[in-house]
């Protein structure tokens, strides 16, 4: 075992993922606690050509196909054989990496996180459970094999300015007999509404049944826009089909961690709370002075959403001088 | 063709949930339901029943011996068989221990497809899924919004950036299924009755060929500490402000916390 900490680097398109440059951030904070270097291990279209540059001291490149990132799982596993720590992002491709590492490294797996520390070699990883109810603090049992696999919400780390060093770039072996490796896509269709990736978005304005059709969407995309931001939703909006599922934040949905939560005609039920609750400054505009979200938002706006938003995007225009 | 879905039996959502003194979760003293996002697989499953593509739903839980209620349940909104593995080595058992346990059970039961649901209410690493096709050697199809079934493979559809793909593999396989199969069916009358006449074994550890001592105590992981969150500052209301007013409000709030 040495004490690097390996982390996963997904690209497309040829880009880096945010998320990639997130956990090259953490991984360089816990490496210099743990006295090893941030090695990434990069997957997807593009990673051959930009594995040196996400921020890394070493970089593994595991394939650079765009395919099911599961078929790269097994390569993964065996490049962070030798780490302390595997930091993966909480996105689904993230944790269907982290999951195969576990179950065939058979080591300790933690998250989602939004905090984790390294005292010498002791890792530490705290998450909120049973809905938010309780925050846990928790270690691999002594004598647990390494690494240690760590869920991390996005927003978490925030990725290093300027350029990246060039990290020593290595190609990972194929791995021989591996059925996660079948999985392929047979047909692929984009979307009219193409999303953005909410996970990385630091300011979401989300919209909720209140908000009453794809029409009052567009009022909360001008919101958005002006605090440049990204829209989000809830069950309710994407079930009614007024936004597209990806935009959908909640426990079916996505687990977002922004800066500002600003939450538009949603009650906040706990569904939802459990994707959002570790957004920094939670705002709610609701005309229930009663709803849930009222309880755990910082600041609860009782108003009619039809009124005010489009005021509030005018004054933060006016402000921001545009 | 055969498909088990794999339930867990959890605390209800809406339940007031605690650890024990020893940081193992309280499991005896609430109310349980079968984990929510389960009830979706087994919807899929019951519905590829119907349309005739599979001809057999088994179940399969991991737990102490109440989650033979949650199992019951299952069979009552279909299907044909539950088995439950039930040891006291796994009290406090982790993902890691469960995705074992469940592995070991499924290379036992053998069936075309491992269903489970895309994550537990009570845990959400959402690992489970992914670390038994890796200990069983087999693909994994993850997060599908649809699961459909052909001859020698399976495929789904899974939502992307922008759109949604169909992914395939060879079967057998393990698979993930979301909310977004459809409104899971409840259990009719008819069915809680047939459910009471149909075959729910229990099997201990020994029985699908696992050691207390291959599953490390339970767990690889440990929970130190279980602390309610941080108490935030109370909430700040703005209330029967006129819409200027209040937007107004709302940028100052924004600005003086360097949002705008």
């Amino acid at each position: 075992m040495s004490n690097d900490i390996a982390f996963l680097a997904e690209f497309a398109d040829g880009t880096p993922q945010r998320s990639a440059l997130e956990l090259a951030a953490g991984a360089a904070q816990l490496a210099a606690q743990s006295g090893g270097a941030a090695v990434a291990l990069a997957y997807g279209a593009g990673a051959a050509g930009g594995a040196a540059n996400v921020g890394a001291q070493r970089a593994v490149v595991l394939g650079d196909e765009d395919r099911p990132a599961v078929t790269y799982a097994a390569a993964a596993a065996e490049a962070a054989r030798d780490a302390l720590v595997l930091l993966a992002p909480a996105t689904p491709n993230g944790r269907d990496i982290a999951a195969v590492v576990m179950g065939r490294l058979n080591v300790p797996a933690f998250g989602p996180v939004s905090e984790v520390d390294l005292d010498g070699q002791t890792l530490t990883a705290k998450q909120a459970t049973l809905q938010g109810s309780v925050i846990t603090a928790s270690q691999p049992v002594d004598g647990a094999a390494t690494p240690s696999v760590v869920l991390v919400l996005a927003n978490t780390f925030t990725p290093a300015e300027g350029n990246a060093d060039t990290a020593d770039v290595s190609q990972a072996p194929a791995v021989a007999d591996d059925p996660l490796g079948t999985a392929k896509v047979v047909e692929s269709h984009a979307e009219e509404q193409a999303a953005v990736n909410l996970e990385e978005a630091t300011v979401i304005v989300a919209g909720g049944r209140g908000v009453g059709g794809a029409e009052g969407f567009e009022t909360l995309q001008e919101l958005a826009s002006a605090l440049g931001g990204a829209v989000g939703a809830s069950r309710a909006a994407a079930d009614a089909g007024w936004v597209p599922y990806q935009l959908q934040i909640g426990q079916t949905g996505k687990v977002v961690k922004p800066s500002l939560y600003l939450g538009v005609g949603i009650s906040g039920a706990i569904q939802h709370r459990v994707g959002m609750q570790t957004a920094e400054h939670v705002v709610a505009i609701n005309k229930d002075p009663d709803a849930p979200i009222g309880e755990f938002a910082d600041l609860f706006v009782v108003a009619d959403l039809f009124s005010v938003v489009p005021k509030l995007t005018e004054e933060i225009k006016r402000r921001k001088g545009v | 063709m055969k498909i088990v879905v794999c339930i867990k039996q959890v605390p209800a959502t809406t339940a007031d949930k605690r650890y024990e003194a020893d940081l193992t979760l309280d499991r005896a003293s609430v109310e349980t339901v079968i984990n929510p996002l389960d009830e979706y697989a087994i919807e899929q499953a019951l519905r590829l029943a119907d349309a005739g593509t599979v001809d057999e739903v088994a179940y399969l839980s991991m737990g102490p011996e109440q989650a033979s209620e949650a199992l019951r349940r299952a069979l009552a909104m279909g299907g044909d068989a539950a088995y439950l593995v039930t040891d006291a080595a796994l009290s406090g058992a982790d993902e890691w221990a469960t995705a074992k346990v469940l592995a070991a059970a499924l290379d036992k039961l053998a069936p075309d497809v491992a269903l489970m649901g895309m994550a537990s209410d009570d845990a959400r690493g959402s690992l489970v899924p992914g670390a038994v096709a890796a200990m069983r050697n087999l693909p994994l199809l993850s997060y599908g919004a649809e699961l459909r079934l052909e001859d020698s493979v399976a495929r789904i559809r899974r939502l992307n950036a922008s759109g949604h793909d169909i992914v395939e593999a060879p079967l057998p396989v393990v698979a993930s299924v979301t909310d977004q199969v459809g409104e899971p069916r409840y259990a009719s009358l008819k069915g809680i009755m047939a459910a009471k006449r149909k075959p729910l074994e229990t099997w201990a550890l020994s029985d699908i060929g696992l050691s207390a001592d291959e599953l490390q105590g339970g767990a690889l992981t440990k929970v130190t500490s279980a602390e309610p969150p941080q108490a935030k500052p109370p909430t700040e209301r703005i209330e029967n402000a006129p819409p200027e007013e209040a937007a107004t409000r709302i940028a100052d709030w924004l600005a003086a916390r360097k949002l705008i």
